[in-house]
């Protein structure tokens, strides 16, 4: 049963060894490796693509906030991000904005600004119904990196931990969802097992990391990926998409980087309660994460958090992935 | 018993009526409450908001409700309704408002016609308060920001999918209930 039975591993919780033994618990050096080593390719990259900008240019930026009220503000063009714009204008859009509108495109809050815009900044309690879909998706979306992320560092060293992919966010069907090959055969996980990852999700969370983008040549992806062979697989499909052919988008958050077409939310801490509701045995070692969660703005009595719960035990009928060797 | 139905001799008021109307003593007795009351009935009618303190504000609207009402159902031809308004309205030219104005603006209304909205309170202490009392539908801006929307919130989204999958189980569940009786049948 020491197999099914796991212990934080990850740098921000070094565990008690107990009184008796001999064996310490050990860092995870594969993991934590493969991060440092993706953290100084993506930091590499950012620096590269920071120093193509030769000098700072000004842009105009109108800012549309409440009550259609409008101001324009003077940012640095390629540099500056709508947080910056939120940071002219009150701490409550800093605190409470997750996701932004440049010209009617959604927009990540910490993306840097092209050109002269018109920008609209959006909470996790939106004015209409158009606003509102689009954040809940990115919320979703953000929520499943996350637990990647989470169940990434989870697992003990001796359990080789893959990420596979998460689907498209769909919020209506009541969990978000990440797809992992662990190297376990039949792992049926216990109830303290689902505590101990929702609360090294809530760990994490609380840290207040922020969601860094970055748009990189898919030779520079690969190379991040090159431990992980489904996102090695992936990078070409999702390269051909992207509008210039040969761009993958990665998103790093705290140590983790990952692939993700859309936007993300502005930090963790916009993230409340959160928690794991089940994992399902896909195929002969991929493991469907699922968990549901709501935003920090929003307050929900427990009886009804439980009702989510309850629903999001249910298999998420998303795309399974398609493997073509096991 | 005997008792005539009262019920139906006046339209029901959409405010809660207090069983016993509020005292506010006097040096005139029960007229100078009268008089007062008359005296905030007709600003009501005349400026449409006004700010006061909450008992007198309470009792007024009712009476201002039975007024609004009474000029609905009976119309300005009816004696009553006619000798109410010209009690309560003390500037005449306020009776022309109510009947020409006021009733035709309430008479879809499934709703009451006043809004009392608390006040600030000017000193600390045990005590009612100023209140705020308007007629609906005036053309001042809003007191209170006006009703959001919730339902596209994440919750509310989550807990609505929810909702629809427990009712979809609970229609199957009675479905496979009534079958087999039916199949006695």
């Amino acid at each position: 049963m020491a197999v099914t039975r796991f212990q934080f591993l990850s740098t921000f919780s070094r565990q008690f060894s107990s009184i008796s033994n001999a064996h310490i618990v050990q860092p995870k050096l594969r993991i934590e490796e493969i991060r440092g080593k993706r953290i100084s390719i993506f930091d590499k990259e950012y620096k590269r693509q920071q120093s193509l900008i030769p000098r700072l240019e000004k842009i105009e930026v109108a800012y549309e906030g409440f009550d259609n009220e409008t101001t324009t503000l003077v940012m640095n063009k390629g540099v500056s991000t709508p947080y910056n714009c939120a940071q002219h204008i009150s701490e409550h859009l800093m605190k409470n904005s997750v996701v932004a509108e440049v010209n009617g495109e959604i927009w990540d809050l910490h993306r840097p600004i092209p050109s002269d815009c018109t920008l609209k900044l959006l909470s996790m309690k939106p004015e209409n119904q158009h606003q509102a879909s689009l954040v809940n998706k990115t919320f979703w979306r953000s929520c499943s990196y996350l637990l990647g992320a989470v169940v990434e560092g989870s697992f003990q060293d001796d359990i080789s931990v893959t990420l596979h992919s998460f689907p498209p966010a769909n919020v209506r069907s009541g969990s978000f969802v990440y797809d992992v090959q662990l190297s376990l055969d039949d792992w049926v996980p216990s109830l303290n097992d689902f505590r101990q990852i929702a609360a090294t999700f809530q760990k994490f969370v609380r840290q207040n990391h922020t969601f860094q983008r970055l748009d990189i040549d898919s030779s520079v992806a690969l190379k991040m990926f090159e431990d992980n062979a489904f996102k090695a697989d992936q990078i070409p499909h999702i390269a051909t998409k992207s509008s210039s052919g040969n761009t993958v988008t990665v998103y790093r958050c705290g140590d983790h980087i990952d692939i993700s077409r859309g936007p993300m939310i502005a930090s963790t801490s916009l993230v409340g309660r959160c928690s794991i509701a089940a994992v399902h045995r896909l195929d002969s070692r991929i493991y469907r994460f699922q968990g549901v969660a709501l935003p920090s703005e929003i307050y929900i009595n427990h009886f009804a958090f439980g009702i989510l719960e309850t629903r999001a035990r249910k298999l998420n009928p998303a795309r399974t992935p398609e493997l073509k060797s096991n | 018993m005997n008792q005539a139905d009262l019920s139906k001799l006046v339209s029901a008021l959409r405010i809660a009526v207090k069983p016993k109307p509020r005292l506010f003593a006097s040096p005139e007795g029960p007229a100078g409450r009268l008089r007062k009351l008359k005296a905030t009935v007709t600003a009501l009618v005349k400026y449409e908001r006004i700010e006061l303190n909450y008992p007198r504000a309470e009792e007024a609207q009712s009476y201002a409700e039975r007024l609004i009402s009474d000029a609905i159902r009976n119309g300005d031809c009816h004696k009553h309704t006619m000798e109410m308004a010209d009690y309560w309205l003390d500037e005449k030219q306020l009776i022309h408002k109510l009947f020409k104005v006021l009733v035709p603006r309430y008479k879809e209304y499934n709703s009451s016609y006043t809004k009392l909205v608390l006040g600030p309170k000017t000193y600390p202490g045990y005590y009612a308060g100023t209140a705020i009392l308007e007629l609906k539908g005036n053309p001042f801006p809003a007191l209170q920001p006006a009703t959001q929307n919730y339902h596209y919130w994440l919750h509310n989204v989550l807990l609505g999918e929810a909702k629809r999958e427990f009712r979809v189980a609970k229609a199957e569940t009675n479905a496979n209930l009534s079958e087999p009786v039916a199949s006695k049948n």
